[in-house]
Order: structure tokens, then sequence, then C-alpha cells
């Protein structure tokens, strides 16, 4: 599902933020990606979604070489790898169903299709009952629960979760990757980038832990070992 | 795809609306660079409406002795029309000539009862000799100069050209001016629009960076931002339209009256190219907005 081969991200002059990188995610699996502030994995997100490109190596996504994609073949790779952020990134004039139905809006579904998914999203996420109320009116986890709603109505093949967890506490934090883990469920590839060690230890998943921009550690049910 | 065009322009609006004074401003210096452009073409068309009624005017006259016979100004006729620089030559009898000073007279009591006191048409026939073109007036002032024919009493070779010059110059000078302050207007009108697209994808920036998270494409990411500046060049148009249309009605009658005699209609001009002046503008102005926006979008999109 996910191929890097030898990737490296220099930024000039001659800062390294990912060395050599080397691993495969299958499809359907979950993978935690741990390590300290300043390992390199928030620069893997980016060149993940195509949002910087690579120094050096290739990264092949469901068979396809995104190492060098075109401006105008990005939407498309973003349609296919959903992205949540700790910092969630939802409109704050918009209601929590407004904010899941813009996704569907900007990228040309009728409004017929968006009326009937983006209510359904937000029921797998367990918001149906608040899905009217607006950002500010609700918890830190109702939000990423909406961002993750957001990520979903394309039905993409991977999500990559972004420290999803930063912001919230540890009841929030739970109730975020037992939700992940039913996404998973489902069939898609879930990426969860953090370093909080207690979410990583109790997953029991697959865990490639980075170092200076460096994979140091590929456990298949591995513990966060930094 | 139609559905991602409706929104685009629902996008557009609400660009132009969360930065509503930014838009107003935007709007009235794009009405202004416009107003000074058709301020310019309305000189443009006076000056050179009233250079081509004077030079349809401007006339010269060889006046002949009472006594010429027909014959002798018949021959005198053939011999001025066959001058290269003469467009046309039209005899003027010396009846025609006093009815011409009557009429020109004719709110003048103290010359028309002087005429009357005259027994006998003090005026002479004349030959008006009309030049192809005013800048060959010298060469054919020249040439009539050389004819010398017993019938010829005097010439008035007054020099209209010295005339013409100045309104050349002046108009010439009008025009200079107005073309660089409309100069000046069309790069304040890049800068506003440019600055004006910066802080538009600055207040959508949020927007911006989620429709580039979920997967929007590039143009529907940009192209909202171009067709609001589309949106002020219509906008600024019909506004222009509207105030050159009321400018011109309140000149109108001023303009009758001062060139009365010459056939000079503004507003008939307008009328007749309603399309090319304000369409023309509409797709100049458009296009460089569009390049304002373009470049714009280009800088600061990447949220």
């Amino acid at each position: 599902m996910i191929k890097l081969e030898k990737v490296s991200k220099i930024y000039k002059p001659d800062i390294k933020a990912l060395d050599q990188i080397d691993f495969h995610i299958e499809p359907g699996e979950f993978v935690s990606l741990v390590g300290q502030s300043g390992t390199g994995k928030t620069t893997l997100v980016k060149v993940l979604t195509g949002e910087e490109k690579v120094s050096k190596g290739k990264i092949i996504i469901g068979g396809w070489d995104v190492t060098n994609l075109s401006k105008r073949e990005i939407p498309y790779l973003r349609r296919q790898i959903a992205v949540i952020f700790q910092d969630f990134k939802l409109l704050p004039k918009k209601s929590l169903l407004e904010n899941v139905a813009f996704a569907l809006q900007v990228c040309g579904q009728p409004k017929k299709r968006i009326m009937d998914i983006a209510p359904k999203v937000m029921k797998i996420v367990g918001l149906e009952h608040r899905m009217h109320r607006y950002p500010h009116e609700v918890s830190g986890g109702e939000k990423q629960r909406t961002a993750i709603a957001r990520s979903l109505v394309y039905q993409p093949k991977i999500l990559l979760a972004d420290e999803p967890t930063g912001n919230l506490d540890s009841i929030n934090a739970e109730e975020i990757v037992q939700l992940l883990k039913k996404i998973n469920s489902f069939g898609t590839t879930v990426v969860l980038v953090t370093h909080n060690k207690d979410v990583v230890n109790k997953l029991g998943k697959r865990v490639i832990t980075l170092h200076d921009g460096k994979v140091i550690s590929d456990q298949k049910r591995g513990k966060y070992i930094i | 795809m139609l559905v991602s065009i409706l929104r685009i322009i629902k996008f557009s609006f609400q660009d132009i609306f969360r930065n509503v004074w930014l838009s107003l401003v935007t709007v009235l210096i794009l009405i202004l660079t416009l107003f000074s452009v058709n301020l310019l073409l309305i000189v443009k068309v006076i000056s050179s409406a009233t250079v081509e009624n004077i030079k349809q005017k401007i006339d010269i006259s060889l006046y002949l002795k009472t006594d010429a016979k027909d014959a002798e100004i018949a021959a005198l006729k053939n011999k001025v029309s066959a001058i290269e620089e003469v467009e046309s030559v039209k005899y003027v009898s010396k009846e025609e000539a006093l009815d011409k000073f009557r009429e020109k007279h004719r709110n003048d009591a103290e010359i028309i009862s002087s005429l009357q006191e005259l027994e006998n048409n003090p005026l002479t026939p004349s030959l008006m000799i009309h030049a192809k073109d005013i800048n060959q007036y010298n060469n054919l002032i020249n040439k009539l100069n050389k004819i010398d024919d017993p019938i010829i009493e005097s010439r008035d070779f007054a020099d209209h050209k010295e005339m013409l010059n100045k309104i050349n110059s002046i108009t010439t000078k009008v025009s200079d001016a107005g073309f660089l302050v409309s100069a000046l207007f069309i790069f304040v009108t890049l800068l506003v629009i440019f600055n004006t697209v910066k802080v538009a994808i600055y207040t959508h920036r949020g927007e911006i960076a989620i429709m580039r998270l979920v997967g929007a494409s590039n143009w529907f990411v940009k192209t909202p931002f171009l067709i609001s500046s589309l949106i002020y060049t219509l906008f600024s148009t019909l506004v222009v339209i509207g105030v050159i249309y009321l400018f011109l009605g309140l000149l109108h009658p001023y303009m009758q009256t001062f060139f009365l005699g010459y056939d000079i209609n503004i507003l008939e001009y307008f009328n007749q190219n309603f399309l090319q002046i304000f369409g023309l503008q509409f797709l100049i102005a458009a296009a460089v907005n569009m390049l304002a926006s373009l470049m714009a979008v280009s800088k600061y999109s990447h949220v």
C-alpha cells in the first residue's frame, strides 16, 4: 500500500530531515509512526501527501509512484490519502455538518450526494446528534471526530493521523484511538503519527520508530521505545 | 462541472462581500481609471472633429475684377483647378457675395444700413479655392501667387495653417497628459487589484488550506479570485457607462452652443460606437485585472 525506498529529504543548506527511509505498509495495516519532536515525523507526513518533494528515493502509494507528482495530480493523491491534524483544521463559521459537507462541495460533488454522505459519516464518528453545532460549541474530541468524518467522505484507502490526540485529554484521546481502530477495521490503512507513549503501547500494533530522520526500529507488535 | 462553476461564482461573491470596503475601494479605483480613459477619448474626439471642421471651412479666395468676362473667369477657374493641391474651386458672383455678407451681418444694424446707403454692390466676385490637404497649403499659395491673370484684383491668403498647428499642438499636449494620467491609473489599478486579491486570499486562508487538504483542484481554489476581479471590472464598466452618459448629457447643450455651425456631436459618437468603446474598455480592464489576480493567486494561494 505504502512503499518508501531510500527516501531522503534534505533542507538547504544541509539539514537531513529524512535519511534513507525504507519501509512497506501493507493494505489494511494499522501502523504507529513514533519518535521525539524533530525526528522527521511531520516531514514524512508532508512527503506522503505531496506537500513536500523528496530529495532522493521513491514513494509508491497503491502502486502509484508519487515521488514527483505534478501540482495537477496532487489533489487526486489527497483524495486517496486523508489527513487529520492536531489542530483539527475546522472552519469556525460552519457547523460540524457543514464542515464535512465543505470537503465534498469543493470537489464538485452534487448537493444530493452531499446530503446523503455527510450525515452518514457523522453517524460513523458518533456525532449524529451534534452535527448542527459549531466548532466552538463542542469538545476537542468532538472536533477531532468531525475532522475524521471529513476525512472519510471520499472513503480513502489511507488515513494519516498527524498527532491527532496532541490537543486532547486522555479520555478523548482514547475515544479517538478507538475510532481510528474502527475505521481500520473497515479496511482503511491507518498511519498514526504520534509521540504519545500510552496510546502506542495500548494499541499493540506495528510501530515504526524514527530518530534523527532514520528508521531505528520497525516492530510488528511494538512498543514506544524511546 | 456546472455545479463547480456555480460554487466558484458563489465563492467569488463571498470574497467580495467579506471584504466589502476593500472591494468598494477597488471598484472606485477602477471607475477612476476607466473615467480618465473616457475623458481622454472625449478630448480626442472633440479635438479631431474640431480640426476636421476647421479644415473644411478654410478657403483661399481670389478676388476678381467686377468687369471680368465669363469666359475669362472660366479660363482662370480651369487653370486653378488644374493645380495638384486643389480639391475644388467655386465661383462666387458679386450677388452671392452680397447675400452671404448680408446673412453674416444680419444682426448688425449699422452695417446693413450702410449697405442700403450704397447704390451699387461694393463686393467683387471671387473664386473660393479649397485645398486637398492642409499640409500642402504653402505649396498651393506659392502656385497661386505665380498665376498672373489681369482679372485678379486681389488675393486673400490669410495663414490658417498657423491656427491649425496651434490646435493640433494643444490637442497633442492634452492627449499626452491624459495618456500619462490613464497609464498611472492603470498601474495603480494593477497594484490595487493585486493587493485586494492578496487580502482576499489571507481572509480565506482557512478555507484554502482545507480545500487543498481535502483534494480540491487548483482551478477550484484559484478561479474564485479571478472571477471576483471580473465582477469588479464588469461592475465598474457599468458604473462608468452611467457616469459618462450623465457627463455627456450635461456637456451636450454647452457643446452644441460652443460649436455652433460645426458638425460635432459627441453623444452621437458614443451612441454609434458604444460596443467598440465600452466593450474594448471592459476587455482590456478585465485582462489587466485578471493578470494582477493571477499574479497574486500564484504568489499567495499556496496556503
